[in-house]
């Protein structure tokens, strides 16, 4: 039985065709998400490049920002249980998820047996989100996929605000006309965005095994200064950006096997 | 029936304004009411209509005149209402000291709103002893010399009667909530209509719906159940609030929320001095954030009444910049985690277009009461 997981975000999305419950045998990633053309594009390729039709799906479950107006599927769920669910087929042993997505960061609490026990998201604010590191990565006219080493190199961590995007803009271009180093810049503004997470996970109640899903989880230099932060080691896959649609496909099977128990 | 009687409920919650001119077109004076306790029972005794002044979803434009950006909406919505006129035709406000705000929102109406006089109505944070009480009285002395000057008149015995009055709607109010707990059908909407619609109408009129409501809700077979969780917080009466409780299929067995229940928990208890019974009254009452008691009961009130109602969660409906429901999430959300008891919280305000953040969040905590 195939099922297939859509994870919309707001600035892309994510599919991941599931076979049995068990075994991922496609994914898709297009960039562009609520209110774009991406989700369609997402599925349509990942269709074809198993060689399969929407026919062929047993159950297809939307997540994510996007999830009330995608007309293809047959049902939607939160992205944080989706993140919970892919993060622990993932990571078998996982206790927390820290989701940064584009415009929100969220974190999850399992209990040993997988259960959410608790969550918590950050509301109405850019800080601490993948939005935030766009904003200074055009500040700074840089690609994002370049902080990572650019952090690397830094000796001297400039302080950025963690309160608020908009006063960490200003602050950002004044300390650049203070002559501050680039890569010294990029580590403040990492460090920033994991302060403002590691808040967020311990008001949760972090607790180990961690892992990081969402966009910003393949910046290495965030992940490094949240572990620094939270004084935990934290695990990354390289499907991190595809939880939340391993999540949708995993409730989608989930659901067929309780229907037709 | 019963659908028809929540029909009237809505109607009445929905338009306070069309309320307010049918008592003014009677002849009655209506004195506003602001959040959180205001001692009704005297207005009403004197004539009085009170009619409850708890702002509304609206724009804030003129009241950040006079408030910053970071206080409580409701409070700002209240103002904003005043200078625009909404409440014209009202005899006074009467706005009680239980918060920070509502001692701001005084100073500010008297310069805001010329016509519509500020009574102001300032309770003892230690209400229960002797002492306690000999202020609320003294307090209440006050308000009744303003509505005197407004050509209202004080009689103890009608007081008596008002108080009579108050406890039985109090004990109708009491008596549909744990019904409503029984009945997954009756929609949270529905519910806010019951609690809401009893602000803009005379009690002894609501008394007689409420009591209709009590008589078909018995004899009706409740639907399955949902969901069932209490919700706690000051106001959770957004449309669009509700309207994600129901299409979650959450099922309010029990509310500890401010506008709702909080409000008909204590009973005037009997005496010779209907005054000082009133007082009394609110020495009495307790399990709300802005009634101050250091042991906190209404954190365990919150545990007893979820298990006792069989809820599955608890839902923190925090109004933003709410100082006293803040200080009170922390011990909630522990002691509901020690009872093992899922809580979650979502943030709520006078001005919120967009709900969907609260629609994750409340879909997550179905997800997590029901995997």
């Amino acid at each position: 039985m195939y099922t297939l997981g859509i994870d919309i975000g707001s600035t892309t999305s994510k599919c991941i065709l599931l076979q049995d419950g068990e075994k991922i045998i496609g994914k898709s990633l297009f960039v562009g998400g609520m209110g774009t053309d991406s989700p369609e594009r997402a599925m349509d390729s990942i269709l074809k490049s198993c060689e399969l039709s929407a026919g062929d799906v047993a159950r297809t479950i939307i997540t994510g920002y996007g999830r009330k107006n995608f007309q293809h599927g047959d049902g939607e769920v939160s992205e944080l249980t989706c993140h919970a669910l892919g993060g622990r087929f993932v990571f078998p042993e996982l206790r927390s998820v820290i989701d940064i997505g584009g415009q929100d960061a969220k974190v999850i609490i399992l209990s040993e047996s997988g259960r959410m026990s608790n969550f918590v998201m950050n509301d109405k604010c850019a800080a601490g989100t993948g939005r935030f590191l766009d904003v200074m990565a055009t500040i700074l006219q840089m690609d994002i996929g370049d902080f990572d080493a650019c952090a690397a190199k830094s000796s001297n961590p400039a302080s950025i605000s963690s309160t608020c995007t908009v006063f960490a803009e200003s602050e950002v271009i004044s300390q650049l006309a203070n002559g501050v180093q680039r890569e010294d810049l990029i580590a403040g503004i990492c460090a920033s965005v994991a302060a403002r997470v590691s808040a967020l996970a311990r008001r949760a109640g972090v607790t180990p095994m961690v892992c990081m899903s969402g966009g910003v989880a393949k910046n290495g230099a965030v992940r490094r200064a949240l572990e620094q932060s939270l004084d935990m080691t934290i695990e990354v896959s390289p499907l991190a950006q595809y939880f939340g649609a391993i999540g949708a496909a995993i409730y989608a099977h989930r659901q067929v096997v309780k229907e037709t128990r | 029936m019963v659908n028809e009687i929540f029909e009237q409920f809505h109607t009445v919650a929905t338009a306070p304004r069309a309320q307010m001119d049918s008592y003014l077109k009677q002849g009655k004076k209506v004195v506003l009411t602001s959040p959180v306790y205001t001692p009704e029972e005297i207005l009403h005794s004197m004539g009085f209509v009170p009619m409850g002044a708890w702002g509304a979803d609206v724009e804030l434009n003129r009241a950040k005149e006079y408030f910053p950006a970071f206080l409580c909406s409701i409070v700002q919505s209240m103002l904003e209402l005043g200078i625009n006129g909404a409440y014209d035709g009202a005899s006074a406000i009467v706005i009680p000291s239980l918060c920070d705000t509502l001692k701001t929102l005084g100073e500010n109406w008297k310069y805001a709103v010329k016509d519509i006089p500020f009574i102001p109505m300032t309770y003892p944070q230690h209400r229960k002893p002797a002492y306690g009480i000999a202020y609320t009285k003294a307090g209440y002395e006050r308000v009744i010399d303003d509505l005197e000057k407004l050509g209202g008149k004080f009689d103890a015995s009608a007081l008596a009667e008002s108080n009579r009055i108050y406890n039985r709607h109090n004990q109708a109010m009491r008596r549909a909530e744990e019904l409503l707990a029984k009945h997954p059908e009756i929609t949270a909407a529905q519910r806010s209509d019951l609690f809401k619609s009893a602000f803009f109408m005379l009690k002894e009129e609501h008394t007689e719906l409420v009591e209709q409501l009590i008589k078909e809700l018995e004899e009706v077979t409740p639907a399955e159940e949902t969901i069932p969780v209490i919700v706690s917080g000051i106001l959770t009466d957004a449309p669009q609030l509700n309207a994600i409780f129901d299409e979650l299929g959450f099922h309010i067995v029990a509310d500890d929320v401010a506008a709702q229940s909080r409000q008909y928990r204590t009973d005037v208890p009997a005496g010779d001095d209907a005054l000082t019974a009133l007082a009394e009254k609110f020495g009495n009452m307790d399990n709300c954030s802005v009634l101050y008691n250091v042991e906190k009961p209404r954190v365990q009130w919150i545990v007893d009444t979820a298990k006792a109602r069989g809820a599955k969660g608890v839902i923190v409906a925090m109004t933003k910049f709410c100082d006293p429901e803040e200080f009170d999430y922390v011990m909630i959300k522990k002691a509901c985690e020690a009872a093992d008891i899922p809580v979650t919280q979502i943030e709520v305000d006078r001005q919120m277009k967009q709900f969907e953040q609260i629609r994750t969040n409340l879909e997550t905590f179905r997800d997590m009461v029901n995997m």
